[in-house]
């Protein structure tokens, strides 16, 4: 019954059972490892997405500026009044044909 | 035989051997930990250099230039991004640019430039590094040029300034040269409050472009601020169209209007003619750029008698239902003349507004001491500067002497011997619409008003305000500045320019005034310089566009008209003082 004495995974079992900590720790440790890896890759991948964002307001701010020259080149007031006296046939009243309605 | 076999099923151990061959392999690993160790732990400098020199890099984000809108938010100047090319001949001719000259001729199409042209400017320098190309093209020629994939051709990020008021506010928003610094009015002035500077920002890049890591801040940029002015583009648009059509049909040499609002002093317009396009600078002449409102000076002529009245009164020497004679329309002062157009009699101190009688005003100044007079003036900002702050600013010329012979001091009555700008003339009738209250003039819009400084007790204002209603009125010298619904306290003024050893054959022609003058708002000075056609008299010509630009920027500025009925109370009172 020598033999049976020497059962492997029993004695595989009890050495481990005997370290559990140091095993648990070091599982803890990789764990932790993974982690670290992971949270670097989810914040470079967040990092470029703000990059993205943030090339994507420049050019943004770009086409804004482009509508905004366009705005007030089409909205300049001397086209304004050529186009409202030209082509609508509207005229500015005189002071004295204007009609003050006062707000109460 | 047997023993041989015996030996085979039970081999011996060599010991060498297996002290060989773990000794080779604990030497690998031995040598694998030391090399780790080695690069980890005793010299990692290096090899995270070579890391640092494939993933650094410095970026720096462009600021542009801020904004300059009116008051109401319409954009006077703004900056867009466009691109510049340039190219390292060095590199150029190290990558063999010149191979596929399709290219080139594809860059000096898209460029507008002869291919030869371009080419030599790379050719020929080869040890140089960096030479433009074309700067501010747009972003899609930009695309296409990083599209041909010339060696050594660049694109580099600038930015382009845009007005979009074009001529109508040039001279006052003044330009920025090709490098983005401001180099006149409100550019040059607010140049450093405009500006931004691009902060630099060390970031990781990965293999393919992305920035995956944001390190530290290499320099702290500043973004640029905007400004927000005091100016209605509206009113300045009329006003620069007004001012425009007079220059032309008098053929002026130049002109400018001011706008002011009465109430703060902040300049709601000012235009000047000729003007320029500060959206292409391929002809720029310094003439058409300077702000005349601001920076030339002239004798304000006859525009100046309201406030020699107000003097009188102010001094007490003349009551103000006094009546001055003024018969027999000429008086000899120190052996020199002063005459009226006719012989008017004895005049009441509106009449003599009204007529612009010189001989009224000069005994009017002669019955006061200098002093007072001139402490008038420049207590409305004669001689100093207006507060507007900007470049190139005039304060006129205003003789602080003890001495003056009497002839001067009636000269100094009908505005000759002192000089002023438009924008002090239209700031002295803002203090009369006020109140006697001078304000700061200021070209950036207000939160709330100024502290005032009364120079001018109101009483004294409030009647020579009304005693300037008949100028417009039938009878007066500008009848074409009337404006009905808006009675306007003006007057006009019409200068002969002073030259060499004289006066010579040209005029300034001039309007200023203010309305309405139950309600005083607005204070225009129209200012016509050297008109030479037959009408050179300040009501003929600088008269009709003040009417034109006050009435159309009191209606934008929703100022109730008079009615009929305050019209008349209005246009009686001036007479019953008669």
């Amino acid at each position: 019954m020598g033999q049976s004495s020497l059962n492997l995974p029993r004695i595989v079992l009890h050495d481990i059972w005997q370290h559990k900590w140091v095993l648990l720790l070091s599982i803890i440790v990789m764990i932790n490892a993974v982690a670290v890896v992971y949270t670097s890759h989810v914040s470079r991948k967040l990092t470029s997405q703000w990059d993205q964002l943030l090339q994507q307001q420049d050019s943004l701010d770009i086409e804004w500026r482009n509508l905004l020259l366009e705005e007030q080149s089409q909205s300049e007031h001397s086209r304004v009044t050529r186009i409202a006296t030209k082509e609508l046939n509207m005229s500015r009243p005189l002071p004295k044909e204007e009609v003050i309605i006062r707000a109460q | 035989m047997s023993r041989q076999a015996k030996r085979k099923q039970n081999p011996e151990l060599i010991p060498w051997r297996l002290y060989v061959v773990v000794g080779f392999v604990m030497l690998l690993f031995v040598s694998l930990v030391a090399r780790a160790a080695y690069i980890q732990i005793i010299e990692p400098d290096k090899l995270r250099h070579e890391s640092d020199m494939r993933t650094l890099r410095t970026t720096s984000n462009q600021v542009q230039r801020g904004l300059i809108t009116d008051r109401n938010g319409d954009m006077l100047a703004v900056s867009v991004p466009v691109r510049a090319v340039w190219a390292d001949p060095k590199h150029a001719h190290d990558q063999n640019a010149f191979e596929d000259m399709r290219r080139w001729q594809a860059l000096a199409d898209v460029l507008q430039e002869p291919v030869e042209k371009l080419v030599k400017k790379v050719k020929h320098n080869p040890k140089k590094r960096f030479v433009y190309l074309k700067r501010q093209v747009t972003p899609a020629v930009a695309d296409y040029i990083e599209q041909l994939k010339i060696g050594g051709i660049y694109l580099k990020s600038e930015s382009r300034r845009y007005y979009p008021a074009g001529e109508i506010a040039a001279q006052l928003i003044g330009i920025t040269n090709i490098d983005d610094v401001g180099i006149e009015g409100i550019e040059n002035t607010y140049n450093t409050w405009l500006t931004g500077t691009p902060s630099k920002q060390k970031v990781r890049k990965s293999r393919d472009g992305r920035v995956v890591e944001r390190l530290d801040i290499v320099q702290e940029g500043e973004n640029s601020n905007d400004i927000v002015l005091s100016i209605d583009q509206r009113i300045q648009q009329l006003a620069y169209r007004e001012l425009k059509r007079a220059t032309e049909m008098y053929q002026a040499t130049s002109g400018s209007v001011v706008v002011i609002d009465v109430l703060t002093g902040e300049v709601l317009a000012m235009a000047n003619t000729p003007s320029y396009n500060p959206n292409s600078r391929e002809n720029l002449q310094s003439h058409r750029m300077r702000n005349r409102a601001l920076t030339d000076t002239f004798e304000p002529g006859s525009t100046v008698k309201p406030f020699v009245v107000a003097a009188a009164l102010e001094a007490g020497t003349v009551k103000a239902d006094e009546l001055i004679p003024t018969s027999p329309g000429w008086m000899r002062i120190g052996g020199r003349q002063v005459r009226d157009s006719n012989n008017y009699g004895d005049m009441s101190l509106s009449k003599i507004l009204v007529k612009s009688s010189n001989v009224g005003i000069s005994k009017l100044a002669l019955s006061m001491p200098v002093q007072q007079l001139l402490g008038t003036y420049q207590s409305m900002g004669l001689g100093n500067y207006s507060g507007i702050n900007l470049t190139g600013e005039s304060a006129g010329l205003i003789h602080d002497r003890r001495r003056w012979s009497d002839f001067e001091r009636a000269t100094l009555s009908f505005g000759y011997g002192f000089t002023a700008t438009p924008l002090q003339l239209a700031r002295m009738y803002a203090t009369l619409g006020s109140g006697g209250v001078l304000y700061p003039v200021s070209i950036l819009k207000l939160k709330e008003p100024p502290a005032g400084q009364q120079v001018l007790s109101q009483d004294v204002a409030k009647s020579v305000m009304q005693m300037l209603v008949g100028v417009t009125e039938r009878g007066g010298t500008a009848t074409k500045a009337h404006i009905d619904g808006y009675p306007i306290a003006g007057k006009t003024g019409t200068s002969r320019k002073a030259i060499a050893g004289g006066y010579g054959d040209d005029y300034v022609a001039l309007f200023a005034g203010v309305a309405p003058v139950h309600n005083p708002r607005l204070a225009i000075s129209v200012v016509i310089n050297e008109p030479k056609g037959d009408k050179y008299y300040g009501g003929d010509v600088a008269g009709p566009a003040f009417a034109k630009i006050m009435s159309g920027a009191l209606q934008m500025l929703n100022v109730e008209p008079i009615s009929k009925r305050e019209a008349v109370q209005l246009a009686s009172a001036p007479r019953s003082a008669e």
